[in-house]
């Protein structure tokens, strides 16, 4: 039987076989993409900057703080706040509380406020911080999102003013935002990003507080510009003629609320300034959009582009027609597929504005041409690693027949992982191409191991360290009691082979284990390293070294 | 054979000495740069916080630093072919014209900005992940032997091989960078595979106890030398190769990374072969005289 023969009936070296070649193929159909660091670009790092937090404060101290007022009380729905002298609704609405009216009486007002308890304490620390705070249900007991930088302490001074604290207790305070912020901020970025045309950008989340973007073909300050400038937002509506006229621009909404359901339909509520509300009405009442609100489409646009558009509701027509109005929703249908529009709709009427503050807290860019000469420079460094280590393995073992399937097998590994790589559409940085190099390092010392272990056998013999391989294969088969051929298959090569194996998977978890936290640690940077040696080690355990055992077995076994 | 003697001519006892005064000396030299500097290792600018431009290097080092005067320049080196300059800590809007500049007068300049929130993040990550990933690789070995004794031997091994590497960036001048933390994780997980290996052939072949550690030494040491073989080819490509083609350049992460894998291997083959072979024929010659009358 000859060795090809032989060896393709087993199932390890056909896995083996199988494995590398879907590798090859994966790397031609999907290519290999390499990293900022070999390609050129600038990088940014931004942190998210948020924090949750467990509040205990009472609505009626906030409102009596807020308002100085004599007396506050929860009737239904409504929190009822009497302030001496004479006050507007609009004071009320400044503070957040839209929708409030004011009755005066004879020397104090008395404000009807539609509000629940937490939004009371949102619009408490939103006016206090000038940032958006949200809700969080799903942790019990809820939790505030504050998006911006607060620590504990002076979270606890702006409440101690209400009466308010935050709870004792690791849980009470945690920094970082929610996953749902994380990746409501990359969905912003995004749809930015994409918006201004710009390609090849990657923008990826790390951990609870980061968020990496990768721009080819910028420089780092062209990058920080385009990330740390809002959109240009601008409502627009139907005149005449199927013609549009300018009606407000972005600065004239003042808060953009997170969308809403009613009656099965999703709208996204947003208040206006005064000014804006006044421009609305006059542009609605001179384009004759409140006597035929249906011809007479309101839209929006974000940098140019249409994000909105829909005819003026009958409803806001009407009451257009008396007074001009701060509060409105944008309706933008039902369903799930109304709930993503609206919430992308939340995203642009915000001009683009990231949901959370960001800090930028590391940056930079990399020549094409420096990226191009490290990446020939690591190519190289990899043949002569690979070089090196063949040199010692021939100096060791001074038989062809072993370094060849050895330096081959370390090669196929390679061959794998880059194959992984590919069809998993992963970027070759820097990192990782030394990570390859370290793979074949510890690769070939696996190789070692299974080598010896099926030359010696089972006993420790130094002395034979000087005779050929041949006759150490042979003595072993004849120990065993079988044949040269057989030797492959007998009891004490599996023996012996399984034995390898336990020092070999022994190794193989200690390296992959010790790698695992560099995927959390250095903002990504060095992920890519800790992924491919992991990668690296599974591939070279459960498919190459397997089916290198096999055959290095076979040719010492042979002949 | 030197090397058969040095496993069985000497009590264990009395060779573990050896290994103790090196980790000895490792802890003073960790301790000295701790109590100086405030961290046992030299910290790089990724910790420190700071900006790295590269130039191509055109003209003299003066001339391209006389272009930053106004920035607070800290150094200026030659890799080969381009000027690495370092900057200390600086304004967000100091940063930027220092962009705006680097990319106006210089073509393709390489910039790598930290900021301070970058860097304290950075250093409170190594704190909390770099001991994490030496705890699981503890477990893990404990795992795989299920022997207390062994398993101690071969994660305080470990422990010697990375408190040797640390304390050898400090005579070497090497500062910690994300590529020297990764080359000190690196380790951890490389430096258990040849104690693996060494208390497996030990403990589970039969056979005298010094002949299986030096058959367990020649396959050790074709490991080691394969890895080290491979080291030494990426010190000479990253570091030196520049000096020899003048359009390559010093690539940084690889040079840190393999000083301290070097000095990490070097400990290993010897923590490996000196303190565990030791620690295994003291330990094994104890229980043994326990379990008298037990053939040899």
């Amino acid at each position: 039987m000859s060795l090809i023969e032989d060896l393709s009936k087993d199932k390890r070296v056909l896995l083996y076989a199988v494995a590398v070649a879907l590798a090859i193929i994966s790397i031609g159909f999907f290519g290999l993409k390499f990293g900022l660091d070999l390609e050129g670009g600038s990088y940014l790092q931004l942190q998210l900057q948020g924090a949750q937090a467990q509040i205990d404060v009472s609505p009626e101290r906030i409102l009596e703080h807020q308002f100085n007022a004599t007396s506050v009380e929860k009737r239904a729905q409504n929190y009822v706040v009497m302030v001496p002298g004479t006050v507007e609704a609009k004071v009320a609405e400044d503070l957040g509380y839209i929708g409030a009216k004011a009755a005066a009486g004879e020397n104090s007002t008395k404000i009807t406020i539609p509000a629940s308890a937490e939004s009371i304490v949102i619009s408490y620390l939103e006016k206090k911080l000038d940032a958006d705070v949200k809700l969080n249900y799903k942790v019990a007991p809820v939790r505030y999102e504050i998006l911006t930088n607060v620590t504990r302490e002076s979270l606890n001074d702006l409440l101690a003013a209400v009466g308010g604290r935050i709870p004792e207790g690791e849980d009470a305070f945690v920094e970082g935002v929610t996953d749902d912020t994380m990746l409501d901020t990359k969905r912003v970025l995004d749809s930015k990003l994409n918006r201004l045309g710009l390609q090849d950008i990657k923008v990826k989340t790390v951990g609870s507080r980061f968020i990496l973007i990768d721009m080819a073909g910028a420089d780092v300050a062209q990058a920080q510009e385009i990330v740390g400038k809002p959109g240009k937002f601008e409502i627009r509506i139907q005149t005449e003629n199927n013609e549009t006229a300018h009606v407000l621009y972005g600065d004239a909404v003042e808060s953009v609320e997170i969308p809403d359901k009613d009656n099965e339909v999703w709208g996204v509520p947003f208040g206006l300034s005064e000014d804006g509300a006044a421009a609305f009405q006059k542009a609605a009442i001179d384009a004759g959009a409140t006597r035929n609100p249906q011809d007479h489409f309101i839209s929006m646009y974000l940098d140019k582009e249409e994000i909105f558009s829909a005819p003026l509701a009958p409803e806001l027509a009407s009451s257009l027609n008396k007074a001009p109005t701060r509060r409105m929703q944008a309706t933008v249908g039902t369903g799930d597929a109304g709930a993503e529009k609206a919430k992308m709709l939340n995203i642009h009427l915000r001009e683009g504005a990231l949901p959370v503050n960001v800090e930028i807290v590391g940056s930079g860019q990399v020549s094409a041409a420096l990226g191009s000469q490290f990446k020939l420079q690591m190519i190289i460094a990899g043949l002569i690693a690979l070089l090196a280590v063949a040199g010692m393995v021939y100096y060791r073992y001074r038989e062809r027949r072993i370094v060849l399937p050895m330096i081959t097998t370390s090669f196929s590994e390679v061959v794998m992982m880059l194959g992984v790589w590919a069809a998993a559409g992963w970027q070759l940085d820097l990192a990782s191409l030394a990570g390859i190099i370290m793979v074949i390092g510890t690769g070939v010392d696996q190789l070692v191991i299974i080598t010896d272990e099926l030359m010696r056998g089972g006993e420790a013999a130094v002395s034979s360290a000087q005779r050929s391989i041949k006759e150490r294969a042979a003595e072993a088969a004849e120990k065993a009691g079988v044949g040269k051929i057989a030797a492959t298959t007998s009891k004490v090569y599996i023996s012996r082979l399984s034995r390898a194996f336990v020092i070999i998977l022994g190794a193989a978890a200690t390296t992959s284990v010790a790698m695992l936290p560099l995927l959390f640690m250095g903002f990504g940077s060095l992920t890519g390293f800790a992924l491919i040696i992991i990668l690296g080690v599974i591939l070279g355990t459960f498919i190459a070294r397997p089916a290198y055992g096999r055959i290095i077995g076979h040719i010492m076994g042979t002949d | 054979m030197e090397l058969e003697d040095i496993i069985s001519k000497y009590p264990p006892r009395q060779i573990m000495l050896v290994p103790i005064a090196v980790v000895i000396l490792a802890l003073i030299s960790l301790g000295v740069t701790y109590v100086s500097t405030g961290s046992p290792v030299k910290l790089g600018i990724e910790f420190t916080g700071g900006t790295l431009i590269t130039v191509p290097g055109i003209g003299s080092e003066e001339s391209v630093a006389a272009e930053f005067a106004d920035y607070p320049v800290q150094d200026v080196r030659d890799i080969g072919n381009r000027y690495m300059l370092q900057f200390g800590p600086m304004s967000d809007s100091e940063y930027s014209q220092l962009v705006k500049l680097a990319n106006d007068r210089f073509e393709s300049p390489d910039i790598r900005h930290m900021g301070p929130i970058y860097s304290k993040e950075l250093q409170s990550q190594v704190a909390r992940y770099l001991p994490l990933s030496f705890i699981f690789m503890a477990i893990v070995v404990f795992v795989v032997f299920r022997q207390f004794m062994v398993s101690a031997l071969v994660v305080l091994c470990a422990l010697a091989d990375i408190l040797i590497a640390a304390a050898s960036m400090n005579l070497t001048g090497v500062e910690l960078s994300l590529g020297t933390v990764a080359a000190l994780l690196m380790l951890i997980g490389y430096s258990v595979d040849t104690d693996i290996l060494l208390s497996m052939r030990v403990l589970k072949r039969k056979g005298d106890v010094d002949e299986k550690i030096i058959g367990a030494m020649q396959t050790g040491l074709t490991m080691a030398g394969t890895t080290i073989a491979a080291v030494i080819a990426l010190i000479i490509i990253s570091n030196f190769l520049y000096l020899i083609v003048p359009s390559f350049t010093r690539m940084d992460i690889i040079a840190d990374m393999t000083m301290v894998l070097i000095f990490g291997l070097a400990a290993d083959v010897f923590n490996t072969w000196v303190t565990n072979a030791q620690g295994l024929r003291w330990y094994l010659g104890r229980s043994k005289k326990a379990a008298r009358g037990q053939k040899r």
